[in-house]
């Protein structure tokens, strides 16, 4: 059981549930067949799962209150969010189903339902369809960010993610933190996947010089009697959104003409039934893709970690997304014959912990890892109480980013002016009330390239900064977004208009309370980027580890309160407050 | 995808290209900005309204680079070669906005040019095909360049 023992039992015995075998599923009002249950369709199966974010442990994980759009973009799937998302997509608020797609009461259905996801239980979904289906029938596919940004994904360089999925069997695999280990682990780890019978395939990385293809780009398949050509995209940002020194030589990118010629190539050349693409681009980068390159039957799309519980079409092909935090596995099946899909069925497998059991050989192999990083880093230990939520994700504020601002600055003897944190979209989310350990600061912050660094910038440089992210993520045009959330700015106040024209969205800024002035020079601590040339770098302060400023601050603290209020004031779009989805 | 043997196709084409782009090295970017217009002009006697927009052309390039210093930037036009005269490129937010300019002839066989380019900051980066009548057919593709550092 997941639920904290006391409100658990409050709870069960509030609803009568304490009477059931398993009070969750009697507070959820279902069982495992009832998670399990999909009609059947045709002779193909595509099972998949993406941006698990190495979360072999189940955990909670709440879906952001907002998803700021460019205007034209405003209420297309990928961009629709809380109480909206359920009634676009017809849940009942208060349900299981709301409690994974949904913001709304979160911490009130946390303890209903419990934790998300874990690699173990995922496991049985793949298991169980399989043994449904039969293996002839299935692929199983994994769309990148799997191998890091936890303790135990990060500390053992992604190995025992890649155990659990050679255990789960995976068939084919695309990616894009997972590059973050740089070329040489990463070469390692797709071979040792190779050898458990996974393919790593990626059309859109060429050598940087020649133009030549590292990656086998596409993968032919015999699925339930048809061939099937599966093509893979990774990230095409890798190199611009993360440190460009880990993909050294390699040149990634959209690639859209040579896509459309790997299509073509497979149809005409290898006669192949469907054509399907296994994507780390994100979903409005996906949804244009769709219509810019023709004969793409299906898309299984990643990165921006979205969730469709109904297929999104364009034109002929359909684009399916399966969240993140391994919380869903996806499930398309596809009546394919004579080079046409007839019909198909779709459904996100909720990952309810309490519901799905954990298969033994799985939780054996995550079991095993998470002792073997806990001896050297204290997963377990408690080291506060949150007395708020603590969230990452949002368009522009979180609760977690102004902690980790606070830390910082504390860390550097309160000097900063203000502190930039980065705009992931993945993290986790601890409850009002629950204990913080060391893992779920490593849940936060355990990347490869963990280091604060301290520069002086002046107000200029630091709009600029603020103008260029913005742009990535508002630029009205998918081709030209990088699929995160607006940088966070810690003791800063900003107005924005998101429809504004290209580096021109900032309006005022406050630093410290007082207008910023354009040439006077700022202290400020940034992180998770692209490391700043060393000569930048301020001497006086010295770069650690976010992870051990963050632990030391919540020792320090305790109990950790900090303000749900954005910090950020949204002039032209809808921008919702933390008690308008959470509850107060 | 360009093939190798593609690439020193280009390569000779490219070298054409720079004998015809002196003052390219040494440009700085701290230099006085011309303007789109004013660049067009020099070079091709005309500014932004005298080009005519044309789809037979299309730029290949990325939509956000991976480096500002070294973008790769592919130009092709479905145009028969027998009635182009020369190719440009230009970037509009570069200090100085001409990159390249190309006179083609029969002998290459297409409209084709691919190379690399430097572009100080987000940018449209055009392509202008000058025809033997004098037409100038163009074509433009933005192309960004970010400090980056989300996702």
């Amino acid at each position: 059981m997941h639920l904290t023992r006391r409100d658990f039992l409050e709870l069960a015995i509030v609803t009568g549930a304490y009477l059931s075998a398993n009070p969750v599923s009697a507070l959820a009002n279902m069982k495992y067949e009832d998670i399990m249950r999909f009609k059947p369709v045709g002779n193909v199966t595509l099972l998949f799962t993406t941006d698990t974010h190495a979360h072999l442990d189940p955990l909670y994980f709440a879906e952001p209150m907002n998803l700021v759009a460019p205007k034209k973009l405003a209420g297309t799937p990928g961009y629709i969010t809380g109480w909206d998302f359920l009634r676009y997509y017809k849940i009942s608020p208060g349900t299981l189903e709301a409690y994974f797609t949904s913001c709304v009461d979160f911490p009130k259905l946390a303890h209903k339902f419990g934790k998300m996801g874990g690699a173990a239980h995922i496991t049985t979904i793949i298991k169980h369809v399989i043994a449904e289906r039969g293996r002839d029938k299935v692929l199983v596919m994994d769309g990148g960010d799997t191998w890091t940004t936890t303790a135990i994904g990060t500390f053992t360089e992604g190995k025992s993610v890649v155990d659990w999925m050679n255990y789960t069997k995976y068939d084919l695999f695309v990616a894009h933190w997972d590059f973050t280990f740089g070329k040489e682990i990463f070469l390692k780890r797709i071979d040792d996947l190779k050898k458990g019978g996974c393919e790593f395939i990626s059309h859109n990385i060429v050598d940087e010089l020649w133009g030549e293809l590292v990656f086998k780009p596409y993968s032919i398949r015999e699925v339930g009697g048809v061939k099937l050509g599966v093509i893979g995209s990774s990230f095409p940002y890798t190199p611009i959104a993360n440190p460009k020194q880990f993909v050294e030589g390699w040149s990634f990118g959209i690639r859209e003409e040579q896509l459309q010629q790997f299509v073509n190539e497979l149809r005409e050349k290898h006669k192949v039934d469907a054509v399907i693409l296994l994507s780390h681009n994100g979903l409005p980068l996906d949804t244009k893709l769709a219509k810019v390159v023709k004969g793409i039957d299906v898309i299984i799309s990643g990165h921006t970690h979205d969730v469709t519980p109904q297929a999104v079409r364009v034109g002929k092909t359909l684009i399916v997304i399966a969240g993140s935090h391994g919380k869903f596995v996806g499930r398309l099946d596809l009546d394919i014959r004579h080079g046409r899909i007839r019909n198909y069925n779709f459904k996100l497998y909720p990952v309810a912990t309490n519901l799905v059991p954990a298969d033994r050989g799985a939780q054996k192999i995550v079991d095993r890892w998470k002792a073997e990083v806990t001896k050297t880093h204290k997963l377990n230990e408690e080291i506060g109480t949150a007395e708020v939520m603590l969230y990452k994700r949002d368009t522009f504020f979180s609760t977690w980013d102004w902690l980790v601002g606070e830390a910082i600055n504390d860390y550097y003897g309160g000097d900063l002016d203000l502190v930039l944190s980065p705009g992931y979209r993945w993290g986790t989310t601890v409850l009002p009330g629950q204990k913080i350990t060391r893992d779920h600061v490593y849940d936060y912050t355990a990347i490869t390239y963990p280091n604060v660094y301290v520069l002086k910038r002046t107000g200029k440089d630091i709009v600029a900064r603020m103008e260029d992210v913005a742009d990535n993520v508002f630029n009205p045009d998918p081709f030209y977004q990088q699929g995160g959330d607006m940088t966070r700015l810690w003791n800063v106040e900003y107005e924005i208009e998101v429809y504004g024209p290209q580096y021109k969205r900032i309006k005022n800024v406050w630093i410290g309370g007082k207008p910023l002035k354009e040439n006077k020079e700022y202290l400020m601590a940034v992180y998770g980027g692209p490391p700043p040339p060393p000569d930048a770098v301020h001497p006086d302060y010295k770069s650690v580890p976010v992870y051990d400023i963050l632990i030391d601050y919540i020792k320090k603290k305790g109990n950790i309160k900090v303000r749900t209020k954005p910090n950020v004031k949204v002039l032209d779009a809808p921008y919702k407050t933390y008690e308008e989805c959470f509850g107060t | 995808m360009i093939t190798r043997r593609d690439l020193f196709k280009v390569a000779g084409v490219g070298a054409v290209a720079l004998a015809a782009a002196p003052g390219l090295v040494g440009q700085s970017f701290g230099a006085k900005k011309i303007s789109i217009d004013d660049s067009l002009k020099e070079h091709l006697g005309v500014g932004l309204s005298g080009l005519k927009e044309s789809n037979l052309i299309t730029i290949k390039a990325p939509t956000i680079a991976e480096s500002g210093a070294n973008v790769p930037v592919q130009v092709s036009a479905n145009i028969p070669i027998e009635q182009v005269e020369s190719l440009h490129i230009f970037a509009d937010k570069n200090p100085n906005p001409w990159l390249i300019s190309v006179d083609l002839s029969p002998m290459n066989g297409e409209v084709f040019l691919a190379t690399r380019i430097k572009l100080a900051k987000t940018s449209p980066v055009r392509a202008v095909v000058k025809m033997k009548d004098g037409t100038l057919l163009a074509a433009a593709k933005e192309v960004k360049v970010t400090i980056g550092g989300c996702g």
